[in-house]
């Protein structure tokens, strides 16, 4: 298999450039990251971040063929040659495939991800529905990668004001949990000119989310529980 | 207050600006395939009528205001040193600004 | 330490929905652009039988044409696609495969349209 991969170490070059390489795939490599292993064992300068391997903990994240995605659950038998890997776009880039997420996760944080509930805690725990608890599917499951933010143009464009796709899926999260008591105080801090307001329903996120997730959908229903609240 | 101004006020301001142009552009059309105005006096009178005058005055009022958002959004995207920024969002201001009064005088001053 | 940035478009996949919403921003441009030309066609149209005479001689002149194609493509263009974040809005075809289909609509249906202008003008 032919592969082109960015290259960059701050140590030693001034500028990115890109590196081919040519392996023989192993009879067990099925994804992408497999492949990218058998590269390592050829060249061990070449960096890339991983962990769980399965698809779980969003580590391997990169661009590949123009796309973003996680390597580790990228087929490698529907991939054009040769792959052109990168790391995610509009991100800096520390070393390699390896990028700097500072920004991401102070967007993340900035919308409180968490239950903001001042009620006197119960004795065991906050009670939820099932009806309630399935609210939170399709939402939940967000591995804060950054494929759809670092995808995302609005995000490229302003990615210090608007909180990006990733960041809102979170928020909107928690706006509907039914445990959660900020909910106006959300979609107050989201109302400005920036945060929310400047996706425009590309709906890159949406494409390239490796868990089908629909950040563009999450935003849509922000913005319609604003319209419901201000009326 | 101002926050929501520029948020979903505008947000809000685009989607019913957009909605009411799509009803006028259709209203538009239908009429210029069944009656097209084949004179000048024919055009002169129907466009000039009230209803019709003041239905496309709010057409225009719309359009401006679809206008200022959405160039507004495209500046806020692109043009970021501030100074450039003011420029670019004062000069499409005076721009409406000045289109709009070209409109009243043409619909509501130049009768006659 | 030196952090480079990989943002390159020509190396970033464009799918259908951000071609159709690239294709919306141009267009809501160009349609705003020529607000003032529009303002200055309808003064024609209403002054007098002269210059309403006048702006008949132009509608048959071929630059009029090619930018009345031109306008005809930027306003389907765009009066599609925002019917299709209307109806989003409110949860019609917001989900991916839906939304994929309705950006190749508006995509399509834009050029369509101005087809059939081109072959109705010309």
């Amino acid at each position: 298999m032919k592969l082109s991969i960015f290259r960059f170490n701050p140590e030693r070059d001034k500028r990115p450039y890109m590196q081919d390489y040519e392996v023989e795939i192993g009879p067990h490599d099925r994804m992408l990251l497999d492949v990218i292993l058998r590269i390592r064992a050829q060249d061990d300068s070449l960096t890339i971040r991983k962990s769980c391997r399965e698809g779980v903990c969003g580590s391997d994240a990169i661009n590949i063929n123009g796309r973003n995605g996680l390597a580790c659950i990228t087929p490698v038998g529907g991939l054009r040659e040769p792959v052109v890997l990168r790391p995610l776009p509009s991100f800096p880039v520390i070393r390699d495939l390896v990028v700097d997420m500072t920004q991401f996760f102070a967007q993340y944080h900035s919308i409180k991800p968490y239950v903001i509930n001042d009620e006197p805690a119960p004795e065991k725990e906050r009670l939820q529905s099932p009806e309630d608890r399935a609210k939170l599917d399709g939402l939940y499951e967000c591995i804060l990668c950054a494929c759809c933010t670092s995808q995302c143009p609005s995000s490229w464009w302003n990615p210090d004001k608007f909180v990006g796709p990733a960041g809102l899926l979170q928020a909107y999260r928690f706006i509907i949990d039914s445990r959660d008591r900020a909910t106006q105080e959300r979609l107050d801090d989201l109302n400005d000119a920036y945060r929310l307001f400047r996706c425009r329903t590309i709906m890159n996120c949406t494409e390239v989310c490796p868990k089908g997730l629909a950040p563009s959908r999450a935003i849509e229903k922000i913005r319609l529980m604003m319209v419901k609240n201000s009326l | 207050m101002r926050k929501a101004v520029t948020g979903l006020r505008a947000w809000l301001v685009q989607r019913v600006s957009a909605i009411y142009m799509l009803f006028f552009i259709v209203f538009l059309l239908v009429h210029f395939l069944v009656d097209p105005p084949n004179s000048y006096l024919a055009w002169h009178d129907w466009a000039l009528s009230r209803g019709v005058s003041i239905a496309a005055s709010v057409f225009w009022v719309a359009l401006f205001a679809h206008a200022w958002v959405g160039v507004r959004d495209v500046i806020m995207d692109y043009v970021h040193p501030i100074a450039a920024r003011v420029f670019a969002l004062a000069l499409l201001g005076l721009g409406l600004v000045g289109a709009g009064a070209w409109v009243a005088r043409i619909l509501w001053l130049g009768r006659g | 330490m030196r952090r480079p940035v990989f943002f390159n478009l020509t190396q970033i996949q464009m799918p259908v929905g951000a071609l159709t919403s690239i294709t919306h921003r141009v267009t809501g441009m160009l349609l705003a652009l020529g607000i003032p030309y529009g303002v200055h066609l309808l003064d024609l149209s209403l002054q007098s039988p002269q210059s309403f005479a006048q702006l008949t001689g132009v509608f048959q002149h071929w630059t009029f044409k090619a930018a009345a194609i031109l306008f005809i493509w930027a306003l389907s263009h765009h009066l599609l696609a925002g019917i299709r974040h209307l109806l989003s809005d409110i949860d019609i075809g917001s989900l991916l495969p839906a939304a994929r289909r309705s950006a190749w609509i508006v995509n399509v249906g834009g050029f369509a349209i101005a087809l059939l202008a081109a072959g109705v003008l010309l």
